[in-house]
């Protein structure tokens, strides 16, 4: 039975590796989504910039 | 009074988003919402990045909720460009929801609204969001089947190639722009895409192009995710070698940037490249690595590949043991988390090692030994019969022959 046993040991050896399983695992890395942004800010800026600009002027007119 | 209040909050919202809190962030703009506003132009902007602050914190029900009140809302008051950015930010959380088709009308949408404008930069981000859906739709399909890269059915292939031409096109814009960082996510993208159609040649120039621009940005983050998809590239060009030295560096940049996650995952992509070099002992070590961080974060699924793997390395070292114990580990784990092809597979492993040590055990007239191996590992939940049942499965489990020459 030796033989045998170091035949099964082989044979054994044989299937071990490379499956398509290990291949699988491999994580792919993808890069990150870019989402478009709003911002109050943005807006509220250009309220007071109008104003300013408003005021700018019209102290200029004023003077 | 109350006008000024809304705006507080929602200021305070944008202000904590962008230190990063988006949950804080997300507060501060509910509340400024119940205040309410006249103003539709500022609530579309709470709106908008209420949808992102959920995206984010990757509550993407939530996130589709605020976006498509954004959209709603800049269709109102015939703010073109707003309903451009609202039709994106809707069709990348579309997409994230697997709702494939509703996100391509969504992107076509931000991208037709964007050349309408003139807006280039729009239309770039557009062409990035579309490649970005009809990957992960190929990807999705892809993954219900079990394909190797590059052996996909017309349908994926199709989305795929589909990606890749959007790639394509937002880097020749981006590149016109000047915009390197669109260029690098691009590059990315693009590799991973060319990855799964199974040109790995492109796939390693568009991820070395990647890994150059991480670095132009000292971006240790995105330089990492070149190297690990470098690494994967290699494999399946059958350069084993190259692919170890990359995975190397992955490790060494998640160990710097204290991501145990993301050092687990290059342990393990490290001890399946080892396996394929048929350096077991390397193997073995790195196997090890994973299976320690695995215990470590509570993830039993990485535990029991980490398991099946190293029965597998033991076995090819004829240490079979070893190869028993983890095997039994990864059949209890298999059972554990109801994975039924890890369950066959375990199974199949331990009766095969029985088989080679039984034999070798009734050499040394130790009869007892070969059924007690056989009894406990098969729990009382199998009698003997089933063994010449999974016996024959095993021939099944063999891989075809030119895969093996492929991966020798």
């Amino acid at each position: 039975p030796q033989p045998l046993a170091g035949h099964q040991a082989a044979e054994l050896q044989s299937k071990v590796v490379p499956s398509k399983q290990i291949l699988h695992s491999d994580n792919m890395e993808m890069e990150p989504e870019t989402m478009e942004t709003k911002s109050v800010t943005d807006y509220f800026s250009k309220l007071h910039m109008g104003s300013l600009v408003y005021s700018c002027t019209s102290k200029r007119k004023n003077k | 009074r109350m006008e000024a209040s809304c705006l507080e909050l929602a200021l305070e919202g944008e202000r904590l988003c962008k230190a990063g809190d988006c949950r804080a962030g997300v507060s501060f703009f509910e509340a400024a919402v119940q205040v309410g506003t006249e103003d539709l132009k500022t609530l579309s902007a709470i709106y908008s990045q209420l949808g992102n602050a959920y995206f984010y914190l990757h509550e993407y029900a939530k996130a589709l909720e605020y976006h498509h009140h954004d959209l709603t809302l800049a269709r109102t008051i015939g703010d073109l460009l707003g309903e451009a950015k609202a039709s994106g930010n809707l069709g990348n959380t579309l997409k994230v929801l697997g709702n494939f088709e509703e996100a391509i009308v969504c992107c076509q949408r931000h991208l037709d609204i964007s050349r309408e404008l003139n807006d280039k930069v729009g239309e770039a981000r557009a062409l990035y969001n579309l490649g970005n859906v009809y990957h992960s739709k190929g990807k999705n399909v892809a993954s219900a089947g079990t394909h190797d890269p590059g052996e996909l059915p017309d349908d994926v292939k199709n989305a795929l190639q589909k990606a890749a031409n959007y790639y394509e096109e937002n880097l020749t814009l981006v590149t016109e722009l000047g915009d390197r960082a669109a260029q690098g996510r691009a590059f990315g993208n693009l590799g991973n895409t060319h990855y799964l159609l199974g040109n790995f040649r492109s796939a390693v120039l568009a991820h070395e192009q990647r890994l150059l621009i991480a670095k132009e940005f000292g971006d240790h983050s995105a330089e990492r995710r070149a190297y690990s998809n470098l690494g994967n590239a290699h494999v399946f060009l059958g350069e084993f070698q190259t692919a170890s030295e990359y995975y190397k560096k992955t490790l060494q940049l998640a160990r710097q940037l204290q991501d145990r996650a993301v050092e687990a995952q290059a342990c393990y992509s490290l001890g399946n490249t080892y396996t394929l070099l048929q350096d077991y002992e390397k193997a073995i070590d790195y196997h090890l690595k994973h299976l320690v961080i695995a215990q470590e974060l509570h993830d039993r699924i990485g535990e029991g590949r980490a398991c099946w793997s190293l029965g597998n390395a033991y076995t090819a070292l004829g240490n079979h043991d070893q190869a028993m114990h983890f095997a039994e580990r990864h059949l209890e784990i298999s059972r554990e988390v109801g994975d039924r092809s890890g369950e066959l597979t375990a199974r199949l492993n331990l009766s095969d090692l029985q088989m080679v040590l039984g034999l070798s055990y009734s050499t040394n007239n130790s009869m007892m030994a070969e059924s007690q191996v056989a009894d406990t590992s098969w729990n009382g939940t199998r009698p003997r019969v089933g063994r010449r049942h999974s016996m024959e499965n095993m021939e099944l489990m063999k891989l075809t022959p030119e895969k093996v020459q492929n991966w020798n």
